[in-house]
């Protein structure tokens, strides 16, 4: 799921930052360590969208480096328990297939892919119906549910399952 | 159409689930003379034998106290069984409800309106809410099924994995550490072992260790509970099946059920409801009253279809049973909205005053029923006229040589079997074919032959017996 929320961070700037582009030098330095981190607590943020303020910057001794407490606007992607994901196969193997959420990597073992689902080996390895309907390869999209979350400190990971309604292939890229 | 099969499905269902529920207040304690359970089932059972109903009668008729029923009911209402409506009313605004329980109710409120209070108090009603019930109950089934097949599947469980090796355990959380690159099954961190899924190795039974037993027999006690399920759940999927087509009782908020419910009563009470109580009990070949469980409805019984009397008064007397059985299950909500009736049951009012006319006692009430009933249709019923007697006309004409063959063959009067292959080209339903021709003979007797006391008593009653002899055909028109 994302929220639109703000979060807090001290950024130290080196001196040679200061002048009259100080305001945007924090910034480019704050969207560069920011955006694409995760947090187990907030999930991946996707974008700052904003700055709120920026506090009094406070001189380190010894060094020179300032630190300024910047609160921003950000879009930030959480995955949840039980929500349910559009993402992409990235990898099939035997044991079941990893798909991307954007950042968020699910992994569907194979007990929780549809029973009339079978996995072909080969170059291409996949998981298809015995009919050869539908294939489920490097590349194809498919929506999942999450249904357990393993949240880190710095990452995030997650088991999905396309064994319910309304979940599986979604679009074979072999026939878009 | 019917009430009957959704009072099957509360009941039902009350037995399913609401058997053991127990309704205390948080004081009390669990005693065994506190237990009530059984309570609720009895509650929803009363319900299905009324309407709305105001919860402070109801306590009364069931023997509980109001304060155990409103727990009840308060239970009922959280799942989504019955509606509720609370009101401030005066002892006026008490009355509109007597008034309207009255006209639908066989109960007696005797003295409440004797009873006059400017106060206001809070009463409260209620009522099943069936298109809800449906639903209600066909979602705690799938649910249910959903969660033990869930569980059976190991749906939305972690899976684990084992190293055969060391022994060392993963789930599926820890994948991207076990993935190869080498081949494509996961690989112990420990000792590069194979990783064995876990379910798998239940299926082969391998190890046998207390874990896995433990394992075993709870999925196996959940196939139980499924089919256990299945099995004590039949009739009340069946039930659902069943009800899945009906059109649902509707009773509307407690307000529109009060309005329709008195507009209703004081239709009833004009005419001679009395009249028909008393005639229905004679046995007239009349049904009975629609009854709706203990409670009795007035409301419909001026439409009750009546014996087509006659010749061979024992037959009509079957079928009128079997039409009346039909009328019965007519639902009483839908017949209580008044005057507003459908084709058919105008065809039965009609077919009513032209039987009764025929029959004997209670003509004069029959009669003046029939003018209310065909009040508003008369401009219609001439048009049909004219054009009845053209066509009766020139069918007669025609059917002049039929009938001279078929005078051979009975005793009946020569202008009878006129009419009786007339009336089949003109194009009843056929399965009545055989009555109305019947009844047809009576109608063309009375002016020609004469025989019977019964046909004279039309020429008295019916200012035109002519016309209500049309009264009829235009029914049969519309039927056809
Ligand atoms: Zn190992």
């Amino acid at each position: 799921m994302f929220f639109h929320i703000v979060l807090e961070r001290n950024m130290q700037l080196h001196p040679r930052h200061f002048g009259r582009n100080l305001r945007e030098n924090l910034v480019s330095k704050l969207m560069k360590d920011v955006e694409g981190t995760c947090s187990g607590r907030h999930g991946f943020v996707v974008a700052i969208t904003g700055i709120e303020n920026v506090g009094k910057g406070l001189i380190r001794d010894g060094t020179g480096f300032v630190t300024f407490p910047v609160k921003y606007q950000c879009v930030v992607f959480r995955p949840f328990k039980g929500e349910v994901l559009e993402a992409v196969v990235t990898m099939v193997n035997k044991m079941g297939f990893f798909a991307e959420a954007g950042p968020v990597q699910i992994f569907v073992s194979n007990h929780l892919i549809p029973d009339d689902m079978e996995f072909q080996s080969g170059d291409m390895p996949n998981y298809t119906t015995s009919d050869g309907s539908v294939k489920i390869q490097k590349d194809s999209e498919v929506r999942l549910k999450i249904i357990g979350t393993r949240v880190d400190a710095t990452e995030i990971f997650c088991i999905g399952t396309i064994k319910d309604d309304f979940l599986g292939v979604i679009n074979d890229p072999t026939t878009a | 159409m019917s009430i009957e099969p959704f009072n099957r499905l509360v009941k039902l269902a009350a037995r399913a689930f609401y058997d053991d529920v127990t309704t205390k207040g948080d004081n009390q304690p669990k005693t065994g003379r506190g237990d009530n359970r059984g309570i609720a089932v009895v509650v929803l059972d009363a319900l299905t034998r009324r309407q709305w109903v105001r919860e402070e009668d109801l306590a009364k008729e069931l023997k509980l106290h109001s304060k155990q029923l409103r727990r009840t009911l308060r239970l009922f209402e959280e799942e989504k069984l019955v509606t509720r409506d609370h009101r401030r009313e005066t002892a006026k605004g008490a009355k509109i409800y007597s008034a309207a329980v009255a006209a639908t109710v066989d109960v007696q409120h005797g003295g409440k309106e004797g009873e006059e209070k400017i106060k206001l108090h809070t009463h409260s009603y209620c009522c099943l809410d069936y298109a809800q019930i449906y639903d209600v109950v066909r979602y705690r089934l799938h649910r249910m099924k959903k969660k033990l097949k869930d569980e059976l599947e190991d749906k939305n469980t972690v899976q684990e994995y084992v190293c055969p090796n060391c022994g060392k355990r993963y789930n599926a959380l820890d994948a991207l550490r076990l993935v190869s690159l080498e081949d494509e099954y996961f690989h112990c961190e420990r000792c590069n072992g194979e990783l064995v899924a876990e379910s798998d190795k239940l299926v082969a039974q391998d190890v046998g260790d207390g874990d896995d037993n433990a394992r075993r027999r709870r999925r196996e006690k959940l196939k139980d509970m499924l089919q256990k399920m299945e099995v004590q759940l039949k009739p009340l999927m069946e039930q659902l099946s069943r009800v899945k087509d009906l059109p649902v009782p509707e009773f509307g908020s407690l307000q529109a059920w009060e309005a329709r419910a008195s507009a209703a009563g004081r239709a009833i009470n004009g005419d001679s409801g009395s009249n028909d109580l008393s005639r229905s009990s004679q046995g007239y070949g009349g049904t009975p009253m629609p009854f709706l469980g203990e409670t009795k409805l007035l409301g419909p019984a001026w439409q009750v279809e009546v014996a087509f009397s006659g010749l061979d008064g024992k037959e009509e007397d079957a079928k009128s049973e079997s039409a009346g059985t039909s009328l019965k299950v007519l639902p009483p909500w839908m017949i209580k909205q008044g005057m507003n009736l459908t084709k058919e049951q105008r065809g039965e009012v009609k077919q009513e005053s032209k039987t009764d006319g025929t029959s004997a006692q209670p003509d004069f009430s029959d009669d003046k029923k029939s003018t209310i009933g065909t009040d508003d249709k008369k401009n219609l019923q001439d048009e049909y006229l004219k054009a009845y007697y053209a066509a009766l006309y020139k069918k007669q004409q025609e059917l002049e040589e039929a009938a001279k063959k078929q005078e051979e063959l009975s005793d009946i009067p020569l202008s009878s079997s006129h009419s009786d292959p007339s009336k089949r080209q003109v194009g009843m339903k056929v399965k009545r074919d055989d009555d109305e021709g019947d009844d047809d003979i009576d109608w063309e007797e009375a002016p020609l032959a004469g025989n019977t006391t019964e046909s004279y008593k039309v020429n008295d009653l019916n200012v035109e017996a002519e016309a209500s002899g049309d009264d009829e055909d235009d029914v049969d028109w519309e039927e056809g």
